[in-house]
């Protein structure tokens, strides 16, 4: 953790080119997009296992802090997509390095241009709903309904990680990771080097699309027609079409794993003590496959009674 | 002009923490270069003022130092850089590079560094024996063109110390490493270039590079050196003839260096 905080005192602190804060920007926009996708990927397997409470969470999502949290989601995956083909594209040509900055210059300018329209139409959906009555913050049921029952399951996940962890560690008497003197080839960064390519490129299409429809197009508010009709029935006609729920399974399992991974990157980057680590990763990956399997499981079961 | 230097000083014997303290010089020129106000600073004003030089004229790459924020080599940077030839004063603040403990002042403990430098076998391996001739073992100019870039690293950790994934991380093995197994990984006449891609692609090596491009200009010789970390990165994956065959098409694009 020490090494965390120098990274970002540091980070304040040295000259670094445009180079150096695309990079800060697309971790925290990275991990700024796990978080919600971790929550929604939850919530919207409500409408399988509770169909009740997924009316609920939609109503949550239309209330004033997850609007904001919708518009800093939505500036996050277009930043984050956009930066990351700059990122693939000097990976697979690094000759062509010279021109990494006028990129990322690039990156940012298209971030904004697709953010401003992007943002007017998502500002009229608001301003529709919101019409003119007084705004209800409803902060309780959001901290009772979604922040307990999402921190417990963290707490699960992170007791199981360090569970597994141990027995991982008991089982192989590995003690963390060796220097570089003592290491070998790594087959699994090796694969997911080119796995977080392939699965951001496929995720740039999956991803801003699934955003242009569900918050920009349609909108969180069109959900449930602002209150008047159900959520689930929302769900249940788009799932009647299967490449809908090809497209969302591809969109679910390549988003966490790319995800999760992103976040295994920033685990090993910032902390030190092997058991520690081992156990964050343990968890990562529990939470991971845990949430898959939830989303898939929903997704494949679909709404009761459809 | 007047020139106010703010140094980040640090004696393990006296201090509990590091400190910056401010020296004035007068009569500094544009021209000057920082290591040569340091000298003045150190036989003028305070002796005690440690720092690393040795050839002092961009060459050995033991002055390396965080100048005004980057990374640079106190010897090869002008007090230009920082001030209009006509200006009052100047301001320089200097201090050691990071990621690597600090042994007094701006010296830093170069160990680590070495070690991950020795890591990826820095030298030539070989089971072709020397030619009869007793000459140099030959290679074209196409061949050596692959990796002419890389031979010019001096070891002067600029680098690697200003990459933000070893300020988190010491046991990458870092820009500066990597560049050096990119000169013997792509030479054709070495024969160890799996040997350096299985350390290279061990979860310390090649990895933990995020192409933030902070190495790149911090490179007082002007190596690509994410470009090299790219390369190395892609031989992993593609193989090395892969990355080899890029790179010759690269090279036929651009005018032929002259023979």
């Amino acid at each position: 953790m020490a090494t965390l905080v120098t990274t970002v005192t540091e980070v304040l602190r040295y000259r670094g080119k445009i180079g150096q804060w695309s990079w800060v920007l697309h971790r925290v926009a990275g991990l700024g997009t796990l978080l919600f996708l971790i929550i929604h990927v939850i919530d919207t397997s409500w409408v399988y296992f509770a169909p009740a409470m997924y009316e609920e969470a939609i109503r949550i999502y239309q209330t004033p802090l997850f609007t904001l949290g919708e518009f800093i989601l939505v500036a996050c995956v277009v930043y984050h997509a956009f930066n990351g083909v700059r990122i693939i594209i000097f990976d697979f040509r690094p000759a062509w390095w010279e021109h990494q900055a006028r990129a990322a210059q690039i990156v940012f300018l298209a971030t904004i241009v697709v953010l401003v329209p992007t943002f007017i139409l998502m500002a009229q959906h608001v301003v529709e709903f919101y019409g003119g009555g007084p705004i209800d913050p409803q902060i309780a049921p959001v901290v009772e309904n979604v922040v307990i029952p999402f921190g417990g399951g963290m707490v699960v996940a992170l007791l199981a990680g360090v569970a597994l962890s141990a027995v991982v560690g008991a089982v192989t008497g590995n003690k963390g990771t060796p220097g570089p003197l003592l290491s070998q080839r790594s087959r699994l960064d090796q694969v997911m080097w080119s796995f977080m390519r392939l699965s951001g490129l496929a995720l740039v299409p999956l991803a801003l699309g699934h955003l242009a429809i569900m918050h920009v197009i349609e909108g969180v508010f069109a959900i449930n027609a602002s209150g008047t009709g159900s959520a689930a029935d929302f769900v249940a006609a788009r799932w009647v079409f299967i490449g809908w729920r090809i497209y969302d399974v591809l969109l679910l399992a390549l988003a966490l794993i790319h995800g999760f991974n992103g976040l295994r990157y920033v685990i090993n980057d910032y902390t030190h003590n092997p058991t520690v680590r081992r156990g964050l990763n343990w968890t990562a990956f529990v939470a991971c496959v845990a949430i898959i399997i939830v989303g898939a499981i929903s997704l494949i079961g679909g709404v009761p009674g459809m | 002009m007047k020139a106010i230097f703010r140094i980040r000083r640090y004696n393990p014997e006296k201090d509990k923490k590091p400190y910056w303290q401010e020296f004035t010089l007068e009569d500094v020129l544009p021209t000057d270069r920082v290591v040569e106000l340091l000298h003045r600073i150190k036989w003028e004003q305070d002796g005690t003022l440690t720092f690393r030089r040795s050839c002092a004229h961009g060459v050995c790459g033991s002055d390396a130092m965080r100048i005004n924020g980057v990374n640079l080599l106190a010897c090869k940077v002008l007090v230009r850089t920082f001030a209009r030839d006509d200006a009052e004063e100047v301001k320089i603040q200097v201090e050691p590079i990071l990621g690597l403990p600090v042994l007094k002042d701006l010296i830093v403990d170069m160990e680590p560094f070495f070690s991950h430098y020795r890591a990826i076998l820095p030298y030539l391996i070989t089971s072709e024996p020397p030619p009869a001739d007793g000459r140099e073992r030959r290679q074209s100019p196409q061949e050596r063109a692959i990796f002419d870039d890389t031979t010019k690293c001096i070891l002067c950790a600029c680098c690697t110390t200003s990459c933000p994934s070893f300020w988190a991380n010491d046991s990458y093995v870092g820009p500066a490493a990597i560049v050096q197994a990119h000169r013997f990984i792509f030479d054709s006449r070495d024969q160890a270039a799996d040997q350096r891609l299985n350390v290279l692609g061990a979860p310390d090596g090649a990895w933990r590079c995020r192409t933030i491009f902070n190495c790149t200009p911090a490179c007082p010789r002007e190596i690509k050196v994410t470009q090299a970390i790219g390369e190395v990165k892609l031989a992993i994956v593609r193989g090395v003839e892969h990355v080899r065959q890029q790179k010759i098409a690269d090279l036929k694009e651009t005018p032929a260096p002259e023979e």
